[in-house]
């Protein structure tokens, strides 16, 4: 018998509170990645021209509007963070009114407009007017910015 | 006795595994790749000023450029195809496709290569797209000005 063994087994123990403070940690991260993707880029077909001389996202601080694709080209309203607006002339007010206090909380900020490609222009058109016109009812003197986000597929387009 | 007999009786042997260091690891390829991420894979923009900027800076003494207008109309067949036709507004060849309407705004803008150009880079372009034009359309006609290198493209605001 080999005298390893002369007190009992060895006792191989791996401590494992640290792993499991790390699996936590990596959970709500991931959950909350998740949530803030999920609200940012609601999923849509982007539209994505041919050619197309864009320029990367900014890095700037910015807020993402979403026009909210319906079936059959229609929309169910704009969404900013987690609130959302219907598609009426009252949520058209009200999204104004929500992105006017954005703006003076930090007037430079940057609109990043996505809407799906079959949407119809006079339902995207309201909300560009809402952010116009919340940037003069904010009367921010920095510029109001409009980012108008589309797909460029480097790997299929042409390199600019 | 020999010498590996007197260690092992010195004492338990400890094989406990140390898991810090790869915590540790762990910890900085998750900082790493968090980083490293881009959550709107493929997206891009256009920046676009809205006519509220230029509010204030206006030069008094500066001519009012007449805006060159593009406009977009349906054209017949199926809707969800999206056809449109595009007219300019003025004595201009009417484009038939936005590569057309590429080609004629980069030869009549004003650079170095051609100092015979008709429109400055900053000259007004204005994006008029009727309402029910899918939004594609109307983020290729914004394209087609772009990518011909004019800086002050905007979108019709008498509609909104």
């Amino acid at each position: 018998m080999s005298s390893v063994y002369a007190r009992g087994r060895a006792r191989i123990e791996a401590n494992l509170t640290p792993m499991i403070d790390m699996t936590f940690l990596l959970i709500v991260f991931f959950v909350l990645v998740s949530r803030i993707s999920e609200v940012e880029s609601v999923p849509m077909d982007l539209p994505e021209p041919q050619e197309a001389a864009t320029v990367p996202l900014p890095d700037e601080s910015r807020v993402v509007l979403n026009v909210l694709p319906g079936p059959d080209g229609g929309i169910e309203g704009y969404r900013v963070g987690v609130m959302q607006f219907a598609p009426t002339p009252e949520g058209a007010e009200a999204l104004e009114r929500h992105l006017a206090t954005l703006f003076r909380q930090n007037p430079e900020l940057d609109v990043n407009l996505r809407a799906d490609r079959a949407t119809a222009y006079s339902d995207v058109a309201p909300a560009l007017g809402a952010i116009a016109s919340a940037a003069r009812l904010a009367e921010s003197p920095e510029a109001t910015r409009v980012n108008l986000v589309v797909i460029k597929d480097e790997r299929r387009g042409p390199r600019p | 006795m020999s010498g590996g007999r007197s260690k092992a009786r010195r004492g338990r042997p400890s094989l406990s595994l140390n898991l810090t260091p790869m915590i540790d690891v762990v910890f900085q390829l998750l900082i790493y790749f968090l980083v490293s991420t881009n959550f709107a894979r493929g997206e891009q923009v256009y920046r676009v000023d809205l006519p509220s900027r230029s509010d204030g800076a206006a030069d008094p003494f500066a001519l009012d450029d007449e805006p060159l207008r593009i406009e977009l109309v349906p054209a017949g067949g199926d809707p969800s195809r999206g056809m449109v036709a595009i007219r300019l507004e003025g004595p201009w060849p009417q484009p038939a496709t936005f590569e057309d309407l590429y080609q004629f705004l980069r030869s009549r803008l004003l650079d170095a290569r051609q100092p015979d150009g008709l429109f400055a880079a900053d000259h007004p372009i204005v994006v008029s797209p009727a309402p029910s034009v899918r939004w594609d359309r109307t983020v290729d006609a914004f394209n087609a000005a772009v990518r011909a290198g004019y800086t002050n493209v905007s979108f019709d605001e008498s509609d909104r």
